[in-house]
Parts: C-alpha cells; sequence; structure tokens
C-alpha cells in the first residue's frame, strides 16, 4: 500500500500535544492521528542513507540483509533498512522527544514494505518511558484495527542482573549476557562451563597461568615487533595480556550443578507479566540471588501495564549490542506484527556525546495488514 | 544432445583439469586458434568451454553451462545460495586451498572464534573502532562469523596480500586461502583452531539450474563415474 504523507507536514511536524497527555480513544484514529498524537515531531529521514552507520551499530552481518550500494566518493549508501538509526543520527545535538515516523523500508529477501513506528529519544530511562512504549505499541495496533494480540515481554538487565548474581567470572559473564536472546548459545555455553577448558602450553600460557603480567606483556611486545605490528593500532601488548591472563583463571573456573541449573531455571520461566515479579521473587529467594533494585524496577513497569496483556519470557532477548532493558514484541495471526526495546547504547555507538536513553518500537505494516488490520 | 562442460582457460588450473580429464579417458581435444570452444575428442556429444574461474562459477549459477571444474571457495563465495544453484559432484584432489580466519600469533589470548568474539566485542570500548577483517571473502566471511555468533566487525576488502594486512595496519585479522598455512606463519599470523571456514578443490560441479533431460543425466553419469576413479 502506498505511503501515507505525514499529516500536515513537510519536515517536521509540531504537535498540540505532548507525550501521554491525549487520552486516545483509538478506536475512532487512523494509525496516522494517533502516531502524531502522541510524539512531538515527524522528522523527514531520506530512503537513501549512509550504509556505514548501519554496520558499525548492528555489525558487518547487517550486510547481507540489506540494499547497498557503492557512491562516488562518500562511502557505501544503502535503502534505509529501518528509521531508528536514522531517526536518532537525525536527532543528534537536539532536544530529547518523541517521534514518529512511517514509510517505505527495504531488506533483502522481503523487498520493500511499510513500518512505522516510535521512538523515546533522550529522556531518563525509567520503568514508566518503558511502560509507555509497550502501551503505544499496542495502542498503534489498535488503531489498525488490531485488538487480538499476544504480546511478550522480556528484559537483558534482569538476565544480567541474575549472572551478576551468580558472582561468575566478568569474561564469562560478559560472554553470557552477549549471547542473551539466543537459546541454543545460552545452553552450549552453560554446558561447557560445567566443567574447566583445557588450556596451552606455549610460553605466554605458561605466563599467563603464572599471572605475570609484566612478563607476559614484554612477551607479547617482543612478537608484535617481530611481526612489525603497528604497537598503537588496534590491540595493545598490555590489553592482550590482561586479557590472556583472565582467560586462564577462566578456564579454571566451573559453573556448580546448583549454578547450572539457576541458570536454566531462570530461562525457563514464562509466565503472566501480571505475575513475574513474584515469580522472579521466589526464584531469586531459592536459588538465594539478590535482583535488588533490577527487581523493582521490573515490578514497577509491569504494575505500569496493568490491564494489558503481557506475557513475560525470561529467555526473551534481542541479540543486538544497543539492547539494553526491556524488549517486546506482538502477534498477531501468527506473526509478529510489531517489535521494540529499550536500546540505550545506540546514540552512544552512533556518536553521541552524550549518553542518551532511548526506547521505542516499530510496526511492521505490511504484517500487519495480512493479520487483518487497516493500517 | 550435447553436454556442454566449462573449464579453466589458463593456469595451474587449466593444466591440472586437462591432465585430470585425460586420464580418465575423456581427453579434452585442444581448442583451434582463438577459440575458447572445443570437445571431448571423438565425442560430438560433450562440448567443452574453456572460461576464466570466476565465469565459471557464474555460468553454473546462471545454468548456461551443465557442468564445470572450479574451487569450491570460488563458487561460495560468488553465489549466494552455491546449494541451491549447483551440485558439488566429484572434488578432484587439485587445487586445493583451506579458507581460513587468521589473527597476528602475538595474540596469545585468541586461539577460537569465541576468542575472536570477546575481542571483538569490546574492540571499540578499547580502540574507539570496530575489529577489521580483511578478506576478498565477503560471503564466507559472514556466513561463518554469524555462524560463530560473531557479529560486531567489519570487512576490509582485500585485493591481493591480503596475509599483509595486520602488519600494515589495514585490518587486525583475516580471512584468506592457503594450502600449506606457510604464508600465514611467514607474516606472523595463525589459524585459530576451529578458523577453517572451508576446505576446498577443485570440483566437478553440476548447475542444477541447467537444461536437463534424460540424455544429459546419462551423460553426467557417465563423465562422473570416469573421473570419481
Amino acid at each position: 500500500m502506498p505511503c501515507q504523507p505525514p499529516p500536515g507536514g513537510e519536515v517536521e511536524t509540531r504537535l498540540r500535544f505532548g507525550w501521554g497527555a491525549c487520552a486516545a480513544d483509538t478506536d475512532t484514529m487512523t494509525l496516522d492521528t494517533f502516531l502524531t498524537s502522541r510524539t512531538d515531531a515527524r522528522p523527514s529521514i531520506d530512503i537513501l542513507q549512509p550504509a556505514d552507520p548501519f554496520l558499525e551499530a548492528a555489525g558487518e552481518s547487517l550486510r547481507r540483509r540489506i540494499f547497498i550500494t557503492e557512491s562516488t566518493g562518500a562511502g557505501p549508501l544503502c535503502l534505509r533498512p529501518e528509521f531508528t538509526i536514522p531517526l536518532c543520527l537525525a536527532r543528534k545535538g537536539e532536544k530529547a522527544g518523541r517521534f514518529a515516523y512511517r514509510g517505505t523500508v527495504f531488506r533483502q529477501g522481503r523487498g520493500e514494505f511499510q513500518q512505522a513506528g516510535l521512538e523515546d529519544l533522550g529522556h531518563a530511562a525509567s520503568a514508566e518511558r518503558d511502560a509507555q512504549a509497550v502501551r503505544d505499541m499496542a495502542g498503534a495496533l489498535a488503531a489498525c484495527g488490531l485488538t487480538d494480540i499476544t504480546i511478550t515481554l522480556g528484559d537483558q538487565a534482569i538476565f544480567e542482573r541474575v549472572v551478576a548474581a551468580l558472582s561468575l567470572p566478568d569474561g564469562i559473564a560478559a560472554r553470557l549476557s552477549r549471547a542473551f536472546g539466543d537459546d541454543a548459545s545460552v545452553a552450549t555455553q552453560i554446558k561447557a562451563l560445567t566443567k574447566p577448558r583445557a588450556t596451552g602450553s606455549t610460553e605466554a600460557d605458561r605466563l599467563a597461568q603464572a599471572g605475570d603480567a609484566a612478563a607476559l606483556e614484554a612477551h607479547i611486545a617482543a612478537l608484535m615487533e617481530q611481526a612489525g605490528l603497528p604497537p598503537t593500532a588496534g590491540r595493545r601488548a598490555a590489553d592482550i595480556a590482561a586479557r590472556a591472563i583472565a582467560r586462564a583463571q577462566e578456564a579454571q573456573f566451573t559453573l556448580t550443578a546448583q549454578q547450572g541449573e539457576t541458570l536454566r531455571a531462570f530461562l525457563a520461566l514464562d509466565t503472566p507479566l501480571s505475575e513475574a515479579g513474584d515469580a522472579l521473587a521466589q526464584f531469586a529467594d531459592q536459588g538465594g540471588l539478590a535482583l535488588g533494585d533490577t527487581l523493582n524496577q521490573f515490578r514497577e513497569r509491569a504494575s505500569a501495564l496493568d490491564g494489558l496483556t503481557v506475557r513475560y519470557r525470561a529467555s526473551f532477548g534481542r541479540k543486538l549490542e544497543y539492547y539494553t532493558g526491556v524488549v517486546f514484541e506482538a502477534e498477531a495471526g501468527g506473526q509478529t506484527v510489531a517489535g521494540g526495546g529499550r536500546y540505550d547504547r545506540l546514540c552512544t555507538l552512533l556518536g553521541y556525546d552524550e549518553p542518551t536513553p532511548a526506547v521505542g518500537f516499530s510496526l511492521d505494516l505490511e504484517r500487519a495488514e495480512k493479520a487483518g488490520g487497516t493500517p | 544432445m550435447t553436454l556442454t562442460i566449462a573449464v579453466p582457460s589458463k593456469g595451474r588450473m587449466k593444466e591440472d583439469t586437462l591432465a585430470r580429464f585425460a586420464a580418465a579417458g575423456l581427453p579434452i581435444a585442444p581448442p583451434s586458434d582463438r577459440s575458447y570452444q572445443s570437445q571431448i575428442e571423438g565425442r560430438n556429444d560433450l562440448t567443452v568451454l574453456f572460461l576464466s574461474a570466476s565465469e565459471i562459477a557464474r555460468e553454473l549459477a546462471r545454468g548456461t553451462v551443465h557442468l564445470g571444474v572450479t574451487g569450491e571457495d570460488l563458487a561460495r563465495e560468488s553465489v549466494a545460495n552455491a546449494d541451491g544453484a549447483m551440485d558439488f559432484l566429484v572434488p578432484l584432489g587439485f587445487g586445493k586451498a583451506d579458507v581460513v580466519v587468521a589473527v597476528p600469533a602475538a595474540w596469545v589470548d585468541v586461539e577460537t572464534m569465541a576468542d575472536l568474539d570477546d575481542v571483538a566485542a569490546t574492540f571499540r570500548a578499547r580502540t574507539g573502532r570496530r575489529l577489521r577483517v580483511a578478506t576478498k571473502y565477503w560471503r564466507l566471511t559472514q556466513s561463518f562469523f554469524a555462524s560463530h555468533g560473531v557479529a560486531v566487525y567489519r570487512i576490509v576488502e582485500s585485493l591481493g596480500a591480503t596475509e599483509g594486512a595486520p602488519a600494515a595496519g589495514s585490518a587486525d585479522a583475516i580471512v584468506d586461502i592457503t594450502s600449506t598455512g606457510s604464508t600465514i606463519r611467514a607474516n606472523a599470523l595463525k589459524i585459530l583452531k576451529d578458523g577453517v571456514i572451508l576446505q576446498s578443490q577443485a570440483t566437478l560441479t553440476a548447475a542444477k539450474g541447467a537444461a536437463w533431460d534424460e540424455t544429459r543425466r546419462a551423460q553426467v553419469d557417465e563423465v562422473t563415474a570416469r573421473l570419481r576413479v
């Protein structure tokens, strides 16, 4: 279906309502009026975008999934595969706000399709902000006529807190956190951690096992010099030595049967969000884990979502570096029609000077229409 | 009904292919002057086309030839869904080369792809940029790294002397072909333990998308059987 021009607007449309000020009666709203009522502006986003920010933020593996083209001089360009990254780039150095978008996106395998969404940029992270994003996603789908939806919610922060409470070595905790959202990879890691890992027997391995940082660094610096490696570009001898020593210590670490069981029990949690706070508290008690403030914030967000049917699935996450907290998605007619989350690290990756918290969601309008909606 | 077989038009791969076909009782007649077309001697039904290595992979993918002799590395690199487009029928035992992931030997803490993933994950925080991998094998690199969960790195295109990229400061690690590993070692690099992406060799390959009928299938069975011995 054709892309509707934003109501009233060329570049930015200032709106009468601030976020949340509009007690929306979504029954009578179109998607466009809903998004407009919930946001401050609708920045104009070009279809042709520099490819580098996408590849920097999401990684080289994105290259296969987008339409990329060379330009003369200015580096590769791509057809926008989504709106969040260009929107963050467009708002760099600007005031915090809530922003809407709607238009065509382009992906390998799917070709072109319509997306619409909302990003809440630069406001301090809070349970209320998170909940607002989830409610607005449901509201936007309702404005498309989709009310029979299943919402699933996950939380990277809770998983990281559970891992932290188990007092695992830093490198192992970081690796588990990175794998969060990929069930098979997390399970493989947990299994591998139940026995010590093999260590090597080179000179460097011996120094690493002995924890002799100075000697190891000198040894590595000599290897770098022999290889003609630039000593200041990329990894430095001290970095390599530090990680080698940490790695040698981690190789000795094994997960106890109980720790493994605790992680597996956590990942298996799947419960209505209204009961999830209690379920997590009970889980924490049984495992002797302190989830502290992270759990309080989880509870606060859950109560802010009272009245909306949401399922909490503990293993649900997005394996993208810039997601930091809540993630959520909506299903209708057996397909994921919308998804979102908190991505507090993205703006930093895109070169913002100040830490810029952000949460938002996007609707797949093609799927929403297939599911019976009229976006 | 003729069956078209594409073979390399120059270099060592050409010589090895001619020798191998001759030994299998399928001698390829020398092409007449300036022609790139020939046939198996005495066999009007088996046409031979001399093409460059990269053209062979492309024509196999397009189905304009029935059979081709191509390096598996090249076929998998230049064709999006190689297994959907072609059948790798008979490894021919020459043109052997491994496509491998290698890092500086001075990276004493990196032995596996999991180690490389750790390093990649914190690379930007430590150095202000992503880990860079020099290669001409974009596709193989992307899918192999993805299968090991490595996402945050950048590929730097390298069209020659890839193994020199780390010392030149233009990349941190490489993906390249090697037959004995000696070039890798000579450049003070090391292959990761689980870093062999593909063990490639010249392979008789069939194009799934070519025009096939019973006669041609029988011809392929014959050629395959002879080369397999």
